[in-house]
């Protein structure tokens, strides 16, 4: 049997910022993944936030491996037939220290992880955490599925993503409701590289983040396109109640939504090249489960510390956050000798000071709101149609007033302005 | 007892489907530790390369091989230099394993040309490996036409396995930790001959010159003329989602005869 | 350039017929039996009685008769594959395996999976063995005597270790159905799982046809290697060929015979499989199984 100061389990962003900030601090540390490298099979829309990475590897930006820097975002609402889009773009997000970035995980994370391996962290690939090594009420160790795969740790760090199996084993996790996940699905579309910068009207490295409401066939969620090199990732985040009610397939959506008149040229010619698909814990605040027990720590998607809210789809920098913290506090315990859920206690205080905790309080109403019927459905279609008559010319008929074209889209769907102004307050109250 | 088991490592390219080493050399070396396994055999895995080729062999160590060398040489060496540095590492072993191909070349002569450098029997291809109880491997080899000859074979001798032979175990965590630090031997090796093409494309099948058409009435003597020949390319290419596809399958399969036509109040395909 | 035919019991390899045609003709077969052997568009026939197949000891016996020839051709057959190695080193010279097309200066060889043709300028005198099925034989030549001259060469046997045929066994009596399928589905890697091949299996049996496997899925031990198709494993004959995930690497391609249609479900419309398919579909092939399944399943009686 092998020891340890610290078992992280999963080489996720969450888990190899995790190890890397312990093995500085001299901590002996095993990371320990499933896949046969780091980063192997995790998939996700494509844009990491990288100032964490700011406080990690300075000027990080040098080595890093991207595909685009996001220096345009687009906000888009669909209904079948129409597009109402908010496009925001700036060049500054094209310079150091830079706001977004396309990347690849398979390339991001394994480059993250090795960095750890660098500071002197023990990775160890194809290898499964089975099960927690449990001595009384105390963690002391992960099982692994290798022939004599116990490892014993004083602190377990479990960053093994979504749906964890580990956050569960340990009773961390209340009843789990499917109602609080999305399913992620993606297509990974190849195109020349002129051609995507044509099409999305970006140069050399820069790149096009798309974040779509509506679009998705009728059922909650959103959708959204990213620029790499030269592909594209095409995808959607699907409610999976809603997904389960209407029997649609998630692929069919995603072919209605590259179908679609806004979208369609720009995806048009494509080769597919990949699909996958992906849990994604949706519910923000209302899921995140208890974050540590005796001699254990959870981070990442496996705390379901994302930030889905709608048009935010935000992780790999909550996961490389928690990470980081998980590990001081582990380091702080360590050093304290107090491996209690007490002595880890640092690590909620950590989260709860930072934009970890904070956005998640702030934007707590926002996954619901956004995800609701009326803001999937009813204001897209509203919007539209107000924009569409707003602009259209019925010569020789006069302009109507805006007021009088609100009022009649309102009525054709059955809007109420009492529920607009509660959503608006909730929005306002949400966003705010 | 001692066994060499020979692994060919290729360096990552554009496609990752040819790059590290070919299940035929894990199915090689888990045939290895197994006659090991049965004696106090000591098993030792070598490759002829360069130095990236250095992590699989720890890999190898991971999993049970006792000692790892490497021939120092570039890649692209002829299978014959490649051969002649193993079989001079084979000086005393009772048997050397192999797998079936390596990844890049694969033209699974590497153990023949051992065999010949060392003048001893080969068992290649093999797609069952046993030892009986003179020691003696006993071996399945396939034949053409499916069929599959049964060897028994003396050591010394050099044996290549197909990858379905053997599952190569999993090193267990502590060796798998403990193989990071393994010494690995680099002994210098040949820097050439080495294969140089002069031109390097896809695959495009060969013309095939065509049987002389049989059949009885002319029409049936073109057919056989259009049909024969995988060469021949006279497809039309769709892009269909999975249930669209399925469906254009079956029709195509109606269309041509080898599944009924639709019977009424059968769901249309 | 002259053929080398190693023949076991009378029985010509796989490929013997190309690489006699390779050759213009010229042919040495070499093994047992041989009075019985018939070589069709043969024009200049030697024979080498030396029992049963042993390469070492063949190679050895061989060496004084072909040391002249530049080049000597064998087939890539799992005899050739084992004797033209052992004929490489007596002889002193290179060998160059598995190639496409041999001439007297230019070989061709598949590389990377099949999925690559290397052109090597060839420096005789050389050993190339040729792959099976690619080149094809020339129509018989209707002349009544097409065998050519026949004369038989006496050489005394040099015994080197060899490893001793215990038994040769006939095809598989559970994959007799694959050998003689006139209609087959197979998979390769790009089918995500093993249950995907019971899946296919039973998908093959609904259109009355038997399942087959590329190299890599027998090599992960998917699906058992009788059931790999191609040079290395069994060679079919299908009328129908159905390929899902399959990239048509020559050497599983040439395995397959003369299939009079072809249908690949492939992610990449360029691959060799669909570029040789009348149908090429260009989708996940896992989720058309599915869909195949269901649809099979339901319309068809
Ligand atoms: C469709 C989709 C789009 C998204 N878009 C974005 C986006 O644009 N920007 C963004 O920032 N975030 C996005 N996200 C969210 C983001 O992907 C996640 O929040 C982030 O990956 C979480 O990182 P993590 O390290 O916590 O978990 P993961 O990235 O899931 O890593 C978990 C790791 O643990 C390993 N593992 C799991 N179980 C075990 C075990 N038992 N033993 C060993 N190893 C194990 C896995 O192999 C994996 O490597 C998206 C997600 C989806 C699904
Ligand atoms: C001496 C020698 C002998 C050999 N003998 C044989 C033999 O007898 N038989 C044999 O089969 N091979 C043989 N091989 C191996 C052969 O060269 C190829 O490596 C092998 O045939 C490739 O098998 P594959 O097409 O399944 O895998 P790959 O070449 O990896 O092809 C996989 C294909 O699946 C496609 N794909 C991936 N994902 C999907 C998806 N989701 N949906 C649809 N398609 C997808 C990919 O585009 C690709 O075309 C031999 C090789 C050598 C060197
Ligand atoms: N460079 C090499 N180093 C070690 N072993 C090799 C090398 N090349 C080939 N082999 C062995 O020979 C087998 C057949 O290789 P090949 O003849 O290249 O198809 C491989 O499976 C290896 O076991």
């Amino acid at each position: 049997m092998t020891g340890f100061d610290v078992v992280v389990v999963g080489a996720g962003p969450a888990g190899a910022c995790a190890a890397t900030v312990l093995a500085r601090k001299g901590r002996s540390v095993l990371l320990v993944e499933r896949g046969p490298f780091p980063g192997s099979k995790n998939m996700y829309g494509g844009v990491v936030y990288p100032r964490m990475l700011d406080l990690l590897h300075p000027e990080w930006w040098h080595d890093v491996p991207y595909q685009r820097w996001i220096t345009r975002r687009s906000t888009m609402l669909l209904t079948d037939t129409q597009a109402v889009t908010l496009d925001f773009r700036t060049d500054a997000w094209g310079r150091p220290p830079y706001n977004g970035m396309t990347a690849y995980r398979p390339d991001f994370d394994n480059w993250l992880a090795r960095k750890a391996e660098a500071d002197g962290a023990e990775l160890v690939c194809s290898t499964t955490a089975t099960g927690l090594l449990v001595d009384a009420d105390r963690v002391v160790g992960v099982r692994t599925d290798r022939p004599d795969g116990d490892v014993t740790a004083d602190v377990v760090i479990a960053c093994d993503g979504v749906n964890s199996f580990l956050a569960k084993e340990a009773g961390l996790f209340g009843a789990v409701d499917a109602a609080n996940y999305t399913l992620g699905v993606k297509e990974t579309i190849s195109l020349p590289k002129d051609v995507i910068d044509e099409r999305f009207a970006v140069r050399g490295r820069e790149g096009v983040d798309i974040e779509i409401l509506g679009g998705t066939s009728g059922v909650n969620g959103g959708a959204f396109v990213y620029t790499n090199l030269d592909t594209l990732g095409v995808g959607a985040v699907l409610k999976l109640p809603a997904l389960a009610a209407q029997s649609t397939r998630p692929e069919a959506i995603i072919a209605a939504l590259k179908a679609h008149p806004a979208v369609a040229p720009l995806v048009e010619g494509g080769e597919l090249v990949e699909y996958s698909a992906h849990l994604i814990p949706e519910a923000g605040l209302a899921m995140i489960p208890k974050l540590a027990t005796n001699g254990m720590l959870v981070a990442g998607d496996a705390a379901s510390l994302c930030l889905a809210a709608g048009i935010w789809l935000e992780g790999v920098n909550f996961a490389m956050a928690s990470g980081m913290y998980a590990a001081e506090a582990a380091d702080e315990a360590l050093r304290n000798r107090d491996l209690s859920v007490s002595g880890l206690a640092g690590y909620e205080r950590r989260l709860a000071s930072t934009f970890v905790l904070r956005d998640h309080r702030r934007l707590r109403r926002v996954p619901a709101l956004v995800l609701s019927d009326r803001v999937q459905h009813t204001y897209p279609q509203v919007t539209a149609n107000v924009v569409e008559r707003m602009f259209r010319v019925d010569n020789p008929a006069p302009k109507p007033g805006l007021r009088r074209i609100v009022k009649e889209e309102r009525k054709r769907a059955g809007m109420r302005w009492r529920h607009l102004a509660r959503d608006a307050w909730a929005g306002i109250r949400g966003f705010g | 007892m001692n066994v060499l088991v020979c692994w060919k490592w290729v360096a990552p390219g554009d496609d990752d489907r040819w790059a590290g080493v070919s299940a035929a050399d894990h199915a090689a070396l888990e045939i290895a530790l197994t006659l090991a396994g049965d004696s106090d055999a000591f098993v030792t895995v070598a490759t002829v390369g360069p130095p990236g080729a250095e992590a699989a062999l720890r890999d190898a160590v991971a999993r049970g091989a006792r000692r790892a060398v490497r021939v120092d040489a570039p890649r692209d060496l002829l299978s014959e230099a490649v051969a002649g540095a193993l079989a001079a590492l084979a000086g005393s072993c009772r048997w050397v394993l192999c797998g079936d191909y390596s990844l890049d070349r694969g033209s699974g002569s590497v153990p023949a040309l051992i065999a010949a450098h060392l003048g001893v029997a080969q068992a290649l291809g093999l797609v069952d490996a046993g030892t009986d109880a003179e020691g003696r491997l006993h071996a399945v080899r396939r034949l053409d036409g499916g069929r599959r000859e049964e060897l028994s074979v003396a050591s010394p001798a050099v044996v290549s396995v197909e990858g379905s032979v053997a599952r190569l175990r999993r090193a267990s965590l502590t060796a798998e930790l403990a193989a990071r630090a393994a010494a690995i031997e680099v002994v210098d090796g040949p820097q050439g001959p080495r294969e140089t093409p002069i031109d390097e494309g896809p695959y495009r099948p060969r013309a095939r010159v065509l049987p002389a058409p049989t059949g009885s009435d002319a029409l049936t003597r073109i057919r056989s003329l259009m049909s024969s020949g995988v060469a021949v390319a006279h497809g039309e290419t769709v892009t269909l989602d999975p249930p669209q596809a399925a469906a254009r399958i079956v029709q195509s399969l109606r269309d041509w005869g080898y599944v009924a036509p639709l019977s009424e109040g059968a769901p249309p395909a | 350039m002259l053929a080398v035919i190693p023949v076991r019991d009378g029985e010509l390899p796989a490929g013997a017929l190309e690489t006699i045609a390779e050759c213009g003709g010229r042919v040495v077969l070499v093994g047992d039996r041989l009075d019985v052997v018939d070589v069709v568009g043969a024009t200049d026939v030697r024979t080498v009685e030396l029992g049963p197949f042993a390469p070492g000891s063949w190679a050895a016996s061989l060496d004084a008769l072909l040391a002249d020839e530049p080049i000597v051709v064998l087939p890539a057959s799992p005899d050739g594959r084992d004797l033209a190695p052992r004929l490489a080193h007596v002889l002193r010279r290179p060998l160059v395996a598995g190639a496409v097309s041999v001439a007297p200066e230019r070989i061709t060889v598949p590389r990377r999976g099949g999925l690559e043709l290397h052109v090597l300028a060839v420096r005789p005198p050389i050993v190339a063995t040729l792959q099976p099925g690619v080149r094809g034989v020339d129509p018989a030549p209707p002349v009544p005597d097409r065998h050519g001259t026949r004369r038989a060469v006496v050489l005394e046997r040099r015994d080197v270790p060899d490893a001793t045929v215990v038994a040769v066994h006939p095809p598989d009596v559970t994959t007799i159905d694959l050998t003689e399928a006139d209609r087959i589905a197979a998979g390769g890697a790009g089918l995500d799982s093993a249950a995907r091949f019971d899946q296919l299996s039973r998908i093959a049996a609904a259109i009355g046809g038997a399942m087959g496997a590329t190299r890599v899925v027998t090599d992960r031990a998917w699906v058992g290697h009788e059931r790999q198709i191609g040079t290395t494993g069994v060679v079919v004959s299908p009328e129908l060929y159905l390929s899902f995930g399959i990239s048509g690497a020559v050497q599983h391609t040439s395995g397959l015979g003369d299939p009079r249609h072809v249908i690949s479900v492939n992610v990449d419309p360029h691959c060799p499989m669909m570029q040789m398919s009348d149908l090429a579909v260009v989708s996940d092939a896992n989720s058309v199984l599915d869909e195949l399944e269901l649809l099979l399943g339901t319309t068809i009686r």
